[in-house]
């Protein structure tokens, strides 16, 4: 394959020493100058995108502030490429949710982009879920990357566990399903041998774990050092209700602590991960409430869901990130995920679409449940 | 400002009293602050109750010449018409800050309901139903039985609202009236308020028939309760969505009959030659009002509009003359206040929409100059029926002939209810026929879509004639024998 031009080679130089700083650099200009210039490389190569500013009267040459770039909501991913150089792409990542292909979102990446993706999360981690620098047993439930190449999640947690998983590191769920057996074994052995263990996997797929721990009336102590990581999030319900029992279940099936519980925010369209703070904050001694961290090279904005104008501090609106990472495709997301931004970093309350038909039409999801009945 | 006490129930003056325990719930609107009263319900509240309304029907109701029933009916509607009735105003300042829809969308809702519910459209309704409306009331020849006939509505009629379009609860209660039918009413979480005061019209009016009607607020799914209400009943009448009827419906026991109005879809077609210069703004707006009234939020509301191509107007004309049509209406009835999930799916969706535009396809984006107000979209008919985000979001398909659009929409038949048909040629009446025979259940013009008359077979079913058990005396002899005396 052909080189990258050499300057988005140059750009992908400056953003990764930028990434490789770490999570306590923190430089506003340099931020705002290398999204810039992410953006102006957008523009040339994304026809559409640049199209899009255009309508909006934004070019690279009138605006001097990140948070002026454009943002492109989620859903466009799902009706098209939106990738700086699809010749270039060495891997594609998909959204889940949906059973038809053609409505899940894309997002590719280039051998460069790729390379920012993988700074971002052996940064990110370090700071977050291993900032006491230990390696463990990295267990996950989800299936590999060979099983399922275009999810993220898989992607993201192979390489936790080639950064920081000892070499008895696995994924747990194969091609016969949840391995619940082996995982069983492994914290038993933790729990014998003393050495703690990290497990990893989407929120999900742990509360199956503590349904059948439940059913078979399975309980563990694990060492001290143990600790969880779940990705995603729970329908219904309201989020902090569901992660308050959550965490609880970590504690009396795992033996886990809730400093050591935490939950990543991770999206397709998104490169780099947004880290619950609760394990960096104890392992600090900082009393600071609990939030998703903004690593240094990210920004998050609440905007106003109608006007999609930017809210104060605080308020509560729809989440809009701005990405570095996202070097490859579109550096500025605009989600359906509600929330606020708060002086630790930002809030998540979950997607804003979960709502109740107001009156007697039929709505989208109802019409997509009975698609998947036939 | 100003604090408005409103109740979010309903029941007969002589029960209210064993009521003890209420909760309040509040609502601030712009200039208004809403106080709902709501009555704890229990199980005894529920089965007292009803068997409250099922006497004073057999006492009142079940005896009121249907003549009677009719003028009751029809003052009510009356009232409610009158700009200068205080239960109007009164229902327009809570209906519009409880649900957020407008004052403008919410009157325009109150006026097309009680227009379609007068004296005449009454006895019309009956009449198509059952003939001779005097079945109500007793025996009655029938010639064709050559015998004698009544009909016998039930004791009570259990109905659950899971929607908050206003005037739907209204027609429920007019209906078990003309029935002879006690009614208990569960509504809608999103609007607990027109019913109460529809019935404080009704007491108004005639005291002793308000006593055979209820309304009753709760959270859905309160398990004991439902199951309660559900046997004091010999009818059940569900609306709501998909699954909230079919877990309702697990509840109902198997002897009590049940009507159920699920959720559907409407839309529109327009065919070549009505698309000329000459009418097209008429024509837009005359679809502009179909997509706004109540939000487009319920069931007869148009998702999306087909228009076929080879008309003096393209389909693409004719989205620029509906987007033109959106914003005059929005400007004399503006749409109501969005959940931030509500705004976020049409943001969502219009981005897909622009992109599409801007990579070059044959698509069109026509949102509105502020917020999320309104939305008209172009494309080719992508075969596939995509429901619409509502809240005045209209999908534009134009298609090469109106025929390929039935393979489109056959899978959805049972859902499909609504539709505003306008070929303007010959095509028109095979058209409609295979409408009817996909499950459509209404058709209508342009900017009808969102006014049915009494007369309509809600939803495909006869919605009267579907409540009345029969009683036929079939004694030929004898009968023969009292007509021909009759007939000296």
């Amino acid at each position: 394959m052909r080189e990258l031009p050499q300057e988005i080679l140059d750009l992908d130089e400056k953003i990764l020493a930028f990434i490789r700083k770490g999570m306590d650099y923190q430089d506003i200009e340099a931020f705002n100058h290398l999204a810039l210039r992410a953006f102006e490389l957008q523009f040339k190569y994304i026809p559409v995108y640049r199209r899009y500013c255009e309508k909006r009267g934004v070019n690279p040459e009138n605006i001097s502030s990140w948070d002026q770039i454009p943002a492109l909501p989620t859903d466009v991913f799902k009706v098209m490429e939106l990738t700086m150089l699809p010749s270039h792409s060495v891997r594609t990542f998909m959204t889940s949710g949906t059973t038809r292909p053609d409505e899940r979102g894309k997002v590719s990446y280039d051998e460069g982009g790729l390379g920012l993706m993988d700074a971002t999360i052996y940064e990110a981690a370090s700071a977050f879920l291993f900032p006491d620098r230990v390696m463990t047993t990295i267990l996950i439930i989800a299936p590999s990357p060979e099983i399922i190449p275009h999810m993220i999640m898989a992607y993201g947690m192979n390489r936790l566990m080639e950064y920081f998983g000892s070499p008895l590191s696995r994924f747990l769920v194969g091609n016969e399903g949840f391995e619940v057996r082996v995982l069983v074994d492994e914290l038993r052995r933790s729990e014998a041998e003393g050495l703690p263990i990290t497990i990893c996997g989407g929120s999900f797929g742990f509360v199956n774990f503590f349904d059948y721990c439940r059913e078979k009336e399975l309980r563990f102590q694990l060492p001290p050092g143990s600790r969880t990581l779940d990705a995603g999030g729970f329908k219904g319900k309201s989020r902090e209700v569901k992660r308050e029992e959550f965490v609880k279940d970590c504690g009396e099936f795992l033996g886990i602590p809730k400093d050591y519980c935490i939950n990543l925010l991770g999206m397709t369209e998104i490169s780099s991960q947004f880290y619950d703070n609760t394990l960096r904050n104890f392992h600090k001694g900082l009393n600071i409430p609990k939030a998703k961290v903004n690593p240094p090279w990210t920004r998050t904005l609440v905007v106003d869901p109608d006007a999609l104008e930017p809210l104060p501090p605080g308020e509560t609106g729809l989440l809009r990130h701005f990405d570095l990472a996202n070097r490859g495709h579109i550096l500025a997301v605009q989600t359906d995920d509600l929330g606020r931004v708060t002086p630790e970093g930002f809030e998540i309350y979950g997607r804003s679409k979960e709502g109740e038909a107001r009156g007697c039409s039929m709505t989208i999801d109802e019409m997509t449940h009975i698609r998947k009945e036939r | 400002m100003e604090i408005i006490e409103v109740d979010a129930y309903y029941l007969p003056p002589d029960i209210k009293k064993q009521v003890t325990s209420f909760r309040r719930e509040v609502y601030q609107g712009k200039e208004v602050t809403i106080h709902l009263t709501i009555p704890l319900v229990n199980r005894a509240l529920v089965e007292t109750l009803a068997n409250h309304l099922k006497k004073n029907r057999k006492q009142y109701l079940a005896r009121l010449p249907i003549e009677q029933i009719i003028d009751v009916l029809d003052e009510a509607s009356r009232k409610w018409l009158d700009r200068n009735y205080p239960f109007r105003d009164l229902a327009l300042k809570t209906i519009s800050t409880i649900t957020g829809f407008s004052r403008e969308v919410v009157e325009a809702s109150i006026d097309a309901e009680m227009e379609s519910s007068l004296r005449e459209d009454i006895w019309k309704a009956l009449h198509s139903e059952i003939r001779n409306p005097l079945y109500l009331d007793d025996f009655q020849y029938s010639p064709e039985l050559n015998g004698l006939s009544r009909a016998f509505g039930p004791e009570l009629i259990i109905s659950i609202f899971s929607e908050n379009i206003p005037a739907l609860p209204h027609l429920l209660f007019m209906r078990s009236a003309l029935v002879k039918a006690a009614c208990l009413g569960k509504v809608a979480t999103g609007e607990p308020t027109f019913a109460p005061l529809y019935l404080k019209t009704i007491e108004e009016i005639d005291p002793e028939m308000a006593k055979c009607m209820a309304v009753l607020y709760w959270q859905g799914g309160e398990v004991e309760i439902e199951d309660a209400l559900f046997q004091c009943g010999d009818v059940v009448i569900l609306f709501g969505g998909v699954e909230t009827c079919k877990s309702l419906l697990e509840k109902v026991p198997r002897r009590i009959k049940t009507l159920i109005h699920g959720h559907k879809l409407g839309f529109g077609v327009i065919g070549r030659k009505r698309l000329s210069r000459q009418g097209l703004d008429e024509l837009a707006t005359a679809v502009a009002n179909d997509c706004s009234m109540f939000d487009q939020q319920a069931c007869l509301a148009p998702h999306i509009y087909y228009v076929e191509e080879g008309g003096e107007v393209s389909p693409k004309e004719f989205c620029q003359a509906l987007a033109r049509a959106m914003e005059v209406l929005n400007l004399r009835m503006p749409r109501g206040k969005l959940s931030p999930g509500e705004a976020s799916t049409i943001h969502q969706l219009r981005a897909t929409y622009e992109l599409r535009e801007l990579k070059g396809e044959e698509v069109l984006l026509l949102p509105s100059p502020r917020g999320t107000d309104w939305t008209v979209t172009y494309e080719k008919d992508p075969g596939i029926f995509s429901p619409s985000p509502l809240n005045r979001f209209i999908r534009v398909y134009s298609v090469k002939d109106i025929f390929q659009i039935p393979p489109a929409i056959q899978s959805i038949g049972p859902y499909l209810q609504n539709a505003a048909v306008a070929v303007g040629d010959e095509r028109e009446k095979d058209f409609v026929r295979t409408l009817g025979e996909l499950g459509v259940a209404r058709i209508t013009s342009p900017g009808r879509m969102s006014t049915p008359s009494m007369m309509w077979h809600h939803d495909g079913i006869s919605p009267l004639a579907s409540l009345l058990r029969w009683c036929d005396v079939e004694k030929k002899d004898e009968i023969e024998e009292m007509e021909l005396k009759k007939g000296r």
